[in-house]
């Protein structure tokens, strides 16, 4: 379990967005992860981030609630931009803030995607959605990154709902 | 938009063989697709590449690097069960004295941080649900404020290696931390001080406490009395 505390931090760090916070998110989820060690079942990393992802939600409903305002998991349209997305030549700032601005459920699909490589199976698990959940918030976290850093992302843009 | 489904499970290696190949045909034959999975692909590799991964800070490492044997987990916990048993009934007043050196450490470190309490509330209806949902055990609250010890709220700790509830009170500005634990005997009450700072404890009703704050001796002694009640 310990082994794993670098993803464990990672993932509170990116739910919370700061480091006062995920400290304290960690700390308590710790806690929780030595008081059910006996139920460790399976694999320890995703054991270690369903619990270190729960005490994150509780965190935010106790104070960020806004921030947990129910998300529509289906994904939008498709609205492909015409422009190719040059993403190897994108600023690394760039990249840090368009993750931090997404929703947080989107943000943890994506985080424990692209930053843990975890499966789709495990994501689920962790986040207590069945898989076709878990690939809506994926498509749609990456739509959303793609949106925010188009190269003309600076320019306003209307949101069209069909 | 199920090509869009597709796209990003054919992106991640979720796809079936089957449906990978009806993929792959689908996007020599149609530019575009071929065009957005390419960006898909150009926008997970950026994120891989290019945020941030923070590791734990060096306080949760420590902790972590002592035991690679965590992954012996059931043998561990047997050792650490025997461990206890025999540190009952041998190290008892080792035992204390660790608990006691840890316990005014987690009150200065406390104090320090301005990091009193996790739960802030002075309605012990609150606090106690609050520590019984987060903790193996139930601490009785005890609502003193009739007598001049005003509850100010609870935090939990982790000390002498088990998770302990400290509740918060305050006697004028002095800060009074009260850890309480599960314990397997009575102990009558007893006083000593430690790096300046006053400390009490006994057990009752199966809970351990210690009393740690730079309150004056005798308030101390005399808080420690009505909690003992």
């Amino acid at each position: 379990m310990l082994p794993h505390v670098d993803a464990a931090y990672n993932l509170a760090r990116w739910l919370t967005r700061n480091d006062h916070d995920a400290e304290d998110v960690l700390q308590d989820a710790m806690l929780r992860a030595y008081r059910f060690f006996g139920g460790l079942r399976g694999e320890a990393r995703p054991w270690l981030l369903a619990i270190v992802r729960n005490a994150c939600w509780t965190w935010l409903q106790a104070n960020r609630p806004a921030e947990l305002a129910a998300v529509d998991d289906e994904p939008e349209a498709d609205t492909p931009g015409p422009e190719a997305l040059l993403a190897r030549e994108l600023d690394r700032r760039a990249v840090n803030q368009a993750i931090a601005a997404l929703p947080v459920p989107f943000r943890e699909a994506l985080v424990l995607r692209e930053l843990e490589d975890l499966s789709y199976k495990e994501i689920a698990r962790i986040a207590g959605v069945p898989i076709g959940t878990v690939m809506s918030r994926l498509a749609r976290a990456r739509r959303l990154l793609m949106e925010a850093l188009r190269p003309a992302a600076s320019a306003p843009r209307l949101r069209v709902h069909k | 938009m199920r090509d869009d489904k597709a796209l990003h499970a054919y992106l991640d290696g979720e796809l079936d063989a089957a449906a990978s190949l009806e993929l792959e045909r689908a996007m020599a034959e149609n530019p575009a697709l071929r065009a957005s999975y390419e960006r898909m692909r150009e926008l997970s590799a950026a994120v891989r590449e290019k945020a941030d991964y923070h590791p734990a800070p060096v306080r949760f490492e420590v902790s972590a690097r002592r035991p690679r044997t965590w992954m012996l987990a059931p043998a561990f916990a047997m050792v650490l069960l025997a461990g206890i048993g025999l540190g009952v009934f041998l190290a008892q007043p080792r035992d204390d004295e660790a608990l006691g050196a840890d316990v005014v450490a987690s009150h200065v470190r406390a104090t320090l941080a301005g990091r009193l309490v996790d739960v802030p509330s002075s309605d012990q209806h609150t606090v106690k649900p609050w520590l019984s949902a987060r903790l193996p055990f139930s601490p009785p609250v005890a609502d003193l404020s009739q007598e001049g010890y005003a509850l100010t709220g609870a935090r939990l700790d982790y000390v002498a290696g088990q998770s302990v509830a400290v509740l918060v009170y305050k006697r004028r500005e002095h800060v009074i931390d009260v850890f309480v634990s599960p314990a397997a005997r009575e102990a009558a009450p007893s006083a000593s001080a430690r790096d300046g700072f006053n400390v009490a404890r006994f057990a009752r009703g199966g809970m351990r406490y210690w009393i740690v704050s730079d309150l004056n001796r005798n308030e101390l002694d005399d808080f420690a009395k009505l909690l003992a009640r």
